[in-house]
């Protein structure tokens, strides 16, 4: 592998992300959205509603209280209770969004781009490898998106111990499965996205088509957003453990499907007319 | 530097390549003729190895493209028909990048292609914004970046105004002569090729129907000569020195001579009786040889 040439295709393809609104305006209200809005939004909300308000939430409620809620010391009002089910499951699978939808955004962007500037064609004629090309490439979607992630679960953990602070009088913000979450499950989910916009963006020609069609990929977070919320599946450290070598095992079989793209000659025909 | 041989390709069922072969010598300009959809930018592919021949040898510089061709990019530019450049990033930007890949990360020989090409005022804007001729000169700026002992050239003046066509043409003719620099060029402007090149490939669907150099092109398919003379004269059986003559325009006469002996014997007997202030042969030039070739072949 050509270091010097997967760090060019990487750091060009990460300087044209800030010269495309569509693409770089995600890295930046996604992060606000789902790591700030959202979580103050809702801490404020359970900090304040009353239970006789929660009326038509009483599944919810029951829900919330048959959680053993563990490392906060002592029992746990309801109103706690509540914002330890906001922070610890609800938050998580809204997060997850933030790195896997930037991560589709590039690497279509990334890759369709390519395409529809016919620069793809400059590139192949190059001595670059396609490898060296892929890797470029997946770097290029990677940082991005994770770091964009990471700056969020940042801010997020502000926002949450300021406004839960008064109610729990301790920091609330990160448990280990958000430390989990983000140090194993969003690397292997946002890695996921990534190789499936590249199958998709190879069979696609336009960026709408393949944005369109690599979209599915948020599918399984919605899933597992309403799995929380009516407590078919509850994320536990094990439930996490499973999710993201699950994602890993789909990766590498990605990575093998992808690494029959290898041939520069095939790849030439099938992308370039 | 470069050997074509029996080579057919197929794309999608259709037939593009069919039993090509011609060769070109170190430092040669070699001009690749045809119309839209002979088959010219897939010889360019082929030699460059981004796509395979069904059956057939290829051979750049010794190499075989299908399973060397890494080492032969290295040493090959390529101008596309598309000029292939980011056009969110600068003119400067593109050049450094493709250095990067092409490991010649020379900013000073950067700087002095952008003013050779006259982009050095504008190398700082996006290339969206640039007219084609000035996406055309960033190209070949592109091309020629790692000082390349072949290029390959589609339509490398598409675009250009005249005064780009002449200086496009000029540093190519400068980088041959000077640096020894093998050219394959394919053109639709034939008048250009004639400048350049040393010999010329006709391709016609998919199979090369002709190749040689101008003389030798000449000497096939140039049977008589046409010649156009600015000249006062006028006779009244339209005649002159034996030969018939038609009229063609103000004070321009033309007459169909066996060869290009007969021209100074009508020419000395014109200059006896009026004036002659210029003498053209019409059908030895490029663009005459070119449809000439491609009647017979159409013929045959």
């Amino acid at each position: 592998m050509n270091r010097k040439h997967v760090m060019a295709i990487a750091s060009k393809d990460m300087k044209l992300i800030w010269k495309s609104s569509k693409v770089w305006i995600g890295l930046i209200i996604l992060p606000l959205i789902m790591g700030v809005i959202i979580p103050a939004a809702a801490i404020l909300v359970g900090r304040s509603i009353s239970m006789e308000d929660m009326n038509g939430g009483m599944g919810l409620l029951k829900l919330i209280d048959e959680i053993p809620f563990e490392g906060v010391g002592g029992p746990l009002t309801i109103h706690q209770k509540l914002i330890s089910f906001i922070v610890n499951f609800m938050l998580p699978p809204l997060f997850m969004l933030i790195p896997v939808t930037n991560a589709m955004m590039i690497a279509v962007n990334s890759f369709v781009g390519e395409k529809e500037s016919r620069t793809l064609e400059s590139l192949m004629l190059a001595p670059l490898s396609i490898r060296d090309l892929f890797a470029g490439k997946l770097l290029a979607s990677f940082i991005p998106s994770y770091a964009a992630a990471l700056g969020s679960f940042l801010l997020c953990g502000i926002v949450v111990n300021l406004l839960a602070y008064p109610l729990f009088q301790h920091l609330v913000f990160p448990s280990m499965n958000w430390i989990v979450l983000m140090l194993w499950v969003i690397p292997a989910f946002t890695l996921t996205a990534i190789l499936f916009s590249v199958l998709v963006s190879a069979r696609s020609k336009s960026f709408q088509e393949a944005q369109q069609v690599a979209g599915v990929i948020v599918l399984p977070i919605v899933g597992l957003l309403i799995g929380q919320a009516t407590g078919v599946l509850l994320i536990s450290l094990a439930i996490m453990g499973i999710i993201g070598a699950v994602l890993m095992g789909v990766n590498l079989g990605l990575l093998a499907w992808i690494a029959k793209m290898n041939q520069r000659d095939q790849l030439f025909e099938s992308q370039i007319q | 530097m470069i050997h074509v041989e029996e080579v057919a390709k197929s794309f999608q069922g259709k037939e593009i390549l069919r039993n090509v072969s011609f060769n070109a010598d170190r430092g040669e300009v070699v001009g690749l003729l045809g119309p839209n959809g002979a088959g010219k930018t897939t010889i360019i592919r082929l030699l460059n190895g981004v796509i395979s021949a069904d059956s057939g040898t290829i051979r750049v510089d010794g190499l075989d493209p299908h399973t060397n061709g890494n080492d032969i990019r290295k040493i090959v530019g390529v101008v596309t028909e598309s000029a292939g450049l980011y056009p969110e990033m600068s003119g400067r930007e593109n050049l450094l990048f493709f250095a990067k890949l092409y490991n010649c990360e020379d900013r000073s020989r950067i700087e002095w292609l952008l003013e050779l090409l006259g982009l050095d005022k504008y190398s700082d804007k996006p290339v969206g914004v640039y007219s084609t001729g000035m996406k055309k000169r960033l190209a070949i700026a592109k091309a020629v970046l790692h000082d390349p002992a072949l290029l390959f050239l589609d339509e490398p003046t598409n675009g250009l105004d005249p005064d780009g066509i002449q200086d496009v043409i000029g540093y190519l003719r400068t980088l041959n002569k000077e640096q020894g620099t093998t050219i394959l060029i394919c053109s639709h402007i034939l008048y250009q090729l004639e400048e350049v090149c040393s010999s010329y490939v006709f391709l016609e669907k998919g199979r090369i129907i002709e190749r040689g150099t101008l003389s030798e092109l000449d000497a096939r398919y140039v049977d008589e000569v046409i010649l156009h003379v600015d000249t006062g004269l006028r006779t009244s059986d339209n005649e002159a020195a034996g030969y018939s003559y038609t009229v063609v325009g103000e004070n321009k006469l033309q007459f169909r001579l066996p060869s290009k002996g007969h021209i100074p014997e009508l020419l000395r007997s014109i200059l006896s009786e009026s004036w002659v202030h210029s003498a053209q042969i019409m059908n030895n030039n490029l663009e005459a040889l070119y449809f000439e070739v491609r009647r017979r072949s159409d013929e045959s």
